[in-house]
């Protein structure tokens, strides 16, 4: 083959090639300067029954506006937009959306889903449904339900973060409240237990006169039975829901020793872990907390000298005795009041007894209020703090929690 | 179509008509084939005749004991006169038996030169003369002698330009071959190192040596290499590049499938490995056959800097290839078409930046891509002194007023700059240049198809690499066929004392380079 | 031989894993979930005995006609016209099974990356290249899953490393809650996929050392259980019963990864793995295919066949199923029979017939002498 012939035959081929995708157009490109990325999303109950989408849009600042900002001194301008559109669908309101904007929506970075509470009473499983079916929009994206409607809540413009849905992305990786995700939220609606939980958020009061300027934070948990919203704990109840759940990280907790009334102890968490172990003994369904862990004191107020092992002991007693009492005070309102099973009960059952479980499965409603829990903790106190200077100066105005 | 075909059919003769006239040039010359008679005068003129034109060439003639006459032939500026005087010329001239006048008896017993040899044909004493040795032609004798005394101004040896190192040798091959051979034999001082020369060029007579170990190299590659050498028919040779292209086994590949150095330690090493080095005249780049790509890869340093540190940069070397080829494709692919596969925060930060870039992703990447070759070509080009200045130029124009007007934006700068920065840190410049032109193709599958392009072209250049062999030996080996006794040398740089065999392909006729267990111990204890 | 080239065992395996993994990953998970729920990390484990079974028949037939392929010995075994017709039915299938594989890559692509390019031009760019690797031959073919297989591999393990932090254990049990059934159950469709093991007969004859073709043929089927065994357990962790509602379990799952804020959004990966596993995949059966066609109409080379039967391979890749759901609901449910009756049944069938011939030789060269 001599070379003349194989150049033709290489242009002609690339020649072909080149032609093909310049013809075709390039299909699937958008160029970043063309989309509008939503970072949260709130999805609220309008007054005829249909749904409104609110999104959160980052503006890209040029240099040039930025440098405007240099000038003017920075009023803390909001980076974001919001917009809001009603449909009958979520999808529904986001193609009456994309008229409002003049760049494309670009989904694929939505992280923050809040649904009002009105939407959360009717049961949020189509929605959740839609999040999962969509192909930019994130399995991992975290769902809220707030007191107040979304809309409000996607206004705020939050002092010390880029916007609000990296305020709640922060708050919940904290994991101070529950931190749940849609792919979590799809494996709880089609779990056994056919009860979820969302984490409950609501504005934070702010200073007069800046009341845009502040940001929504978690307070407590929605709870679902059946897919609709029941009810809703708070915070300190949370707590307890936690414990059950083996998703504790972060806590401080406080507790009057053994007989003196006058000051607290303060401990920190490190370490926590917990386990249910279920039981079917004679017919009767129990489940036993195991919770383990390691605190740190962090502050004493008492005038105990907490460095001998003696006056230990009766601190991690009453330790004990605080989160077994925050436990129950999470059963009370959730297995009594609700009859919701949000501690995954149904699914330790079914692990473990599958046979029992497979008969009595339907019974579960009836079954679960009547469910025993029995404590068993170990968790000991590590480590005194620092220094331990005026531990026998009592301090007043410590608050309990 | 008839005409077509009638075209082709001219477009034939006329070639065959070439090949005649070259044939009968040929012939023209091949009468210098011819012995040489006994008679000085009939010498004289057919020399002259050839040499016709040329006053470089200068005739002295003389009188050998005072009556036999002789000529000595040489080209101006390309022999040592001096030596020439004192141990040819007085020599001959104060001869005084007459009877000695005989070629043999003169090598032997009067001319007091080490590099003596008879000739006998006129295409020796061409050669020889146009090699800067003087020949000497008696009267009625059918041989004369040449003379080694070639001389002519060369290059002292000095560090080598294109690579350099921290620590290794700093000599470099020079543009004479006789220097070159040396600093090889200076290294290697087996007598199993074997030197063959030939000359390639009609009208150049470009000295070319094929260096290789005896028992190491594998024999049919040395064949092969010799074949392929003697094929090639052409003018001249100006450098090894000529070669280089006339020999490999993919002329339309990107990539190099030789490897050339400017380094005897390079060259040396290979020829240890068992392959098999060409050196032409002329050019300091010496050509080492077969090339794998990862000796293309390597440095010489690697081998010279503690085994940990040669592995990590090695590592660092292999990573830097692919971001060279793939950093800026990649880039206009996530910005243009993935734009959900960037962490949130980066997205957002980019987005700021390219806000009021005027032109699309890939364009602004092609704009700057071309300019940064272009500079980086002119840098090159350039006298050292204004190179710099070139640099001030592309710092401020592309790096500062592009972004602060806005037309570029910062990121892509960067990404340009470590693009540019990865294929500096690629040991072989024709590597780095292949790569340079890969790019481009990848970037532009990149803004049709985005990762899917980038994909696709990195499969398609790995198929390709599978493909290509170097003189038999498959691209990629030994990764690609496997050989996991090698993989310490191209994976890690492990410690001399493990790399006890040769690469497999090139070695393999005498496997072992070293005996087992020479790794340190700590000293055993003395009892 | 048409093939000049030799590859080793080693690389044959390496070959191997892909071509039977890369479509694995993407719609298998989920449809093994739906038929053994949490078990389904166990079915690979039972799928993988047909692997076994089908690498074991490769080389039986491979003993008895050391030099040829299945479509030559088919000749030789069934006689010249039954032999061409079963050779024609094989060509036919594969043909249909590399069209399949065309278009769960298309499928897979404009569903998740690129939603507005013609299927066409992914498919047909796609189809370049592997023409590219056939066309290099046999040898191209091991050198480029040399390089390209470890690198996937290690991907796709890095992929399950940086999800551990997600995972919880408790999905996973009640380990057999039903026994063995739903895991048995679940394994059926992975077995269509462990039989295209019976692929390898193509490349015995091109062996360089054919003693080892049957212990690497093991180990990669075993490798490629050991994938699929990760793969189920990750996703079933991950998503416990959400598995089965998934159409791309891995895929999702690389989505979910989120490693302190920075390290997210990771699809990328999957694409990367899934384009260069489906080229190997792709490239080993169209090879078989071309080099099948090639010895069927007894050619002296197989490279005119490359354009044109990848040309028809886009258009099967196009037309063999009108959409996903479809060719989901065909895998799940008739393709095992379809597979297992042509990867396995007739390969039997072969053998038997061929050790009734040898021993009736045997008969006749015994009388005889």
């Amino acid at each position: 083959m001599n070379f003349e012939f194989m150049i033709k035959k290489a242009l002609l081929f690339s020649l072909f090639i080149i032609s093909s995708f310049i013809l075709g157009g390039c299909w699937d490109q958008q160029e970043v300067n063309d989309l509008a990325f939503v970072t949260a999303a709130g999805i609220d109950k309008s007054e005829d029954g249909k749904v409104e989408l609110t999104v959160l849009i980052f503006i890209p600042k040029g240099k040039s506006s930025q440098q405007g900002m240099e000038g003017g001194g920075g009023g803390g301008a909001a980076d974001t937009l919001f917009r809001s559109a009603e449909g009958k669908t979520i999808a529904d309101a986001m193609s009456t959306l994309q008229e409002k904007l003049p760049r494309h929506i670009f989904w694929g970075h939505c992280k923050v889903f809040i649904f009002d509470d009105d939407l959360a009473k009717e049961g949020l499983s189509t929605h959740v449904d839609f999040i999962l079916r969509h192909p930019q929009l994130r399995e991992r994206s975290r769902l809220f339900v707030s007191e107040e409607k979304a809309k409000d809540i996607l206004s705020l413009i939050p002092p010390l973060e880029r916007d609000i849905s990296e305020v709640l992305k922060e708050l919940s990786s904290f994991r101070i409240g529950m931190d749940v995700t849609a792919k979590d939220y799809a494996q709880m609606l089609i779990g056994d237990s056919n009860a979820s939980a969302l984490p409950l958020i609501k504005i934070l009061p702010s200073t007069p006169g800046q009341e845009k300027q502040t940001i929504a934070y978690v307070t407590g948990t929605a709870i679902f039975k059946n897919g609709k919203m029941i009810g809703d704990i708070d915070d300190s109840v949370t707590r307890g829901v936690l414990w059950l759940r083996n998703e504790i990280r972060l806590a401080t907790i406080s507790v009057k020793p053994n007989g003196k009334n006058d000051g607290f102890v303060s401990m920190n968490l490190l370490r926590a872990k917990s386990k249910i172990i279920p039981l079917i003994e004679n017919g009767k369904w129990k489940i036993k907390l195991y919770a383990v862990g390691n605190s740190n004191i962090v502050q004493n107020t008492t005038d105990l000298d907490l460095s001998s092992p003696e006056i230990i002991k009766p601190v991690e007693k009453q330790l004990k005795f605080e989160i077994k009492k925050r436990v129950n005070i999470a059963l009370w309102e959730v297995q009594e009041r609700m009859n919701a099973d949000i501690f995954g009960f149904a699914e330790a059952f079914h692990q473990k007894y599958p046979k029992i479980w497979a008969k009595q499965k339907k019974r579960w409603d009836e079954i679960f209020p009547s469910v025993e829990v029995s404590f068993d903790t170990n968790i000991k106190i590590q480590n005194q703090g620092m220094n331990s200077v005026l531990s026998n100066h009592p301090l007043k105005g410590v608050e309990n929690k | 179509m008839k005409r077509r075909r009638e075209m082709k059919k001219l477009d034939f003769t006329h070639r065959l008509d070439i090949s005649k006239s070259l044939d009968e040039e040929k012939t023209q010359i091949l009468n210098e084939n011819d012995a040489l008679s006994s008679s000085l005068i009939e010498n004289e003129k057919i020399l002259k005749s050839i040499y016709q034109d040329c006053s470089d060439v200068v005739y002295r003639k003389f009188l050998i004991g005072r009556e036999t006459q002789a000529l000595l032939i040489y080209i101006e500026g390309m022999s040592n006169i001096e030596e020439m005087d004192k141990g040819v010329i007085s020599p001959l001239i104060q001869l005084e038996n007459v009877n000695l006048v005989n070629i043999q008896i003169l090598l032997e017993e009067k001319l007091t030169v080490s590099k003596a040899t008879p000739t006998s044909s006129f295409q020796d004493v061409i050669q020889q003369v146009s090699s800067g040795n003087p020949v000497i032609l008696i009267n009625r004798q059918i041989q004369g002698i040449s003379v080694g005394l070639g001389k002519w101004e060369k290059r002292a040896v000095e560090e080598p330009m294109a690579e350099s190192v921290v620590r290794g040798p700093r000599e470099g091959f020079t543009e004479t071959i006789a220097v070159n051979t040396t600093l090889i034999r200076r290294r290697i001082k087996s007598p199993q190192l074997k030197i063959k020369k030939m000359n390639i060029g009609r009208y150049s007579q470009t000295q070319v040596a094929i260096l290789y170990i005896d028992g190491l190299a594998d024999k049919s590659l040395i064949e092969e290499v010799n074949n392929r050498l003697g094929r090639i028919k052409i003018d001249g040779i100006m450098e090894s590049g000529y070669i280089e292209e006339f020999i490999e086994d993919n002329p339309f590949s990107p990539f190099p499938q030789i490897l050339n150095t400017e380094r005897p330690d390079i060259a040396s090493a290979s020829l240890l490995e068992g392959r098999v080095v060409i050196m032409v005249d002329g050019t300091p780049f010496s050509l080492i056959v077969p090339t794998t790509l990862y000796s293309l890869l390597q440095s010489a340093e690697d081998y010279y800097q503690r085994a940990i540190i040669g592995t990590l940069i090695r590592w660092l070397r292999y990573s830097f290839f692919l971001i060279a080829l793939l950093l800026p494709s990649s880039y206009v692919a996530i910005l243009t078409f993935h734009q959900e596969m960037v962490p949130t925060t980066l997205l957002l930060s980019v987005a700021k930046s390219r806000e009021e870039v005027p032109f699309p992703a890939l364009i602004e990447a092609l704009i700057m891509e071309v300019t940064f070759e272009a500079l980086r070509e002119a840098g090159i080009r350039l006298p050292k002194q204004v190179g710099s200045a070139v640099s001030i130029v592309g710092a401020l124009v592309i790096g500062q007023a592009a972004v602060s007007s806005g037309l570029v934006s910062a990121p892509m700068v960067m990404v340009v700059a470590i693009t540019g920065i990865a294929s500096f840190s690629i040991p072989r410049y024709n590597a780095a240049i292949a790569l340079r032109m890969l790019r481009f193709p990848i970037m532009f599958l990149a803004g049709t198809l985005g990762l899917l392009g980038i994909m696709l072209s990195l499969i398609a250049i790995i198929v390709h690499l599978s493909t290509l062999r170097s003189f038999g030996v498959p691209y990629l080996s030994p990764m690609a066929p496997m050989q996991y006794s090698e993989m310490k040398d191209v994976l890690l740089r492990a410690p001399w004392w493990s790399l006890k065999t040769r690469p497999h392909l090139t070695g393999a006729y005498n496997q072992y380079r070293q005996t087992n267990g020479q790794n340190p111990k700590p000293p055993k204890d003395s009892e | 031989m048409i093939e000049q080239g030799k590859i080793s065992s080693a690389q044959m395996a390496i070959m191997m894993n892909p071509s039977i993994l890369a479509t694995v990953i993407l719609l298998v998970p989920a449809i093994t979930a739906k038929n053994a729920g949490q078990d389904s990390w166990i079915s690979p484990i039972w799928a993988s005995v047909i692997g076994y079974l089908t690498v074991l028949l490769a080389y039986m037939l491979n003993k008895l006609y050391p030099n040829q392929t299945l479509i030559e010995y088919c000749d030789l075994i069934l006689g010249k016209f039954l032999g061409k017709v079963v050779g024609a039915l094989f060509l036919f299938y594969y043909l249909h099974v590399t069209g399949i594989i065309v278009l769960e890559y298309g499928e897979f692509v404009l569903g998740t990356f690129l939603t507005h390019t013609p299927m066409i031009i992914i498919c047909g760019s796609m189809m370049i290249v592997c023409a590219f690797a056939v066309y290099g031959g046999l040898e191209v073919i091991g050198r480029c899953s040399e390089i390209i297989v470890p690198v996937l591999c290690l991907l796709y393990l890095v992929i399950f490393l940086l999800l551990i932090k997600d995972l919880r254990i408790q999905n996973m049990f009640p380990i057999m809650e039903k026994g063995l059934t739903p895991s048995l159950k679940g394994s059926i469709v992975p077995q269509s996929w462990f039989s295209e093991f019976i692929i390898v007969s193509f490349f015995f004859p091109y062996l360089a050392d054919k003693d080892k073709g049957l212990k690497w043929g093991f180990i990669s089927v075993f490798s490629v259980m050991f994938l699929m065994v990760i793969t189920n357990i990750t996703t079933i962790l991950l998503f416990g019963k959400l598995t089965s509602e998934l159409t791309y379990p891995v895929m999702v799952a690389a989505r979910y990864i989120s490693i302190a804020d920075f390290l997210e959004h990771l699809e990328s990966i999957v694409m990367a793995i899934w384009v260069a596993g489906t080229f190997v995949k792709i490239t080993v059966f169209y090879y078989s295919l071309v080099l099948g066609t090639a010895q069927y109409f007894k050619l002296s080379d197989y490279r005119p066949m490359v354009l044109p039967i990848g040309f028809l391979l886009v258009l099967f890749g196009i037309w063999s199923a009108p959409n996903l759901q479809e060719l989901s609901h065909f895998l799940g449910t008739s393709a095992a029979f379809y597979f297992l009756s042509f990867q396995v049944g007739i390969p039997i069938f072969l053998l038997c017939i061929a050790l009734v011939r040898v021993k009736w030789l045997q008969k006749k060269g015994s009388m005889s002498g």
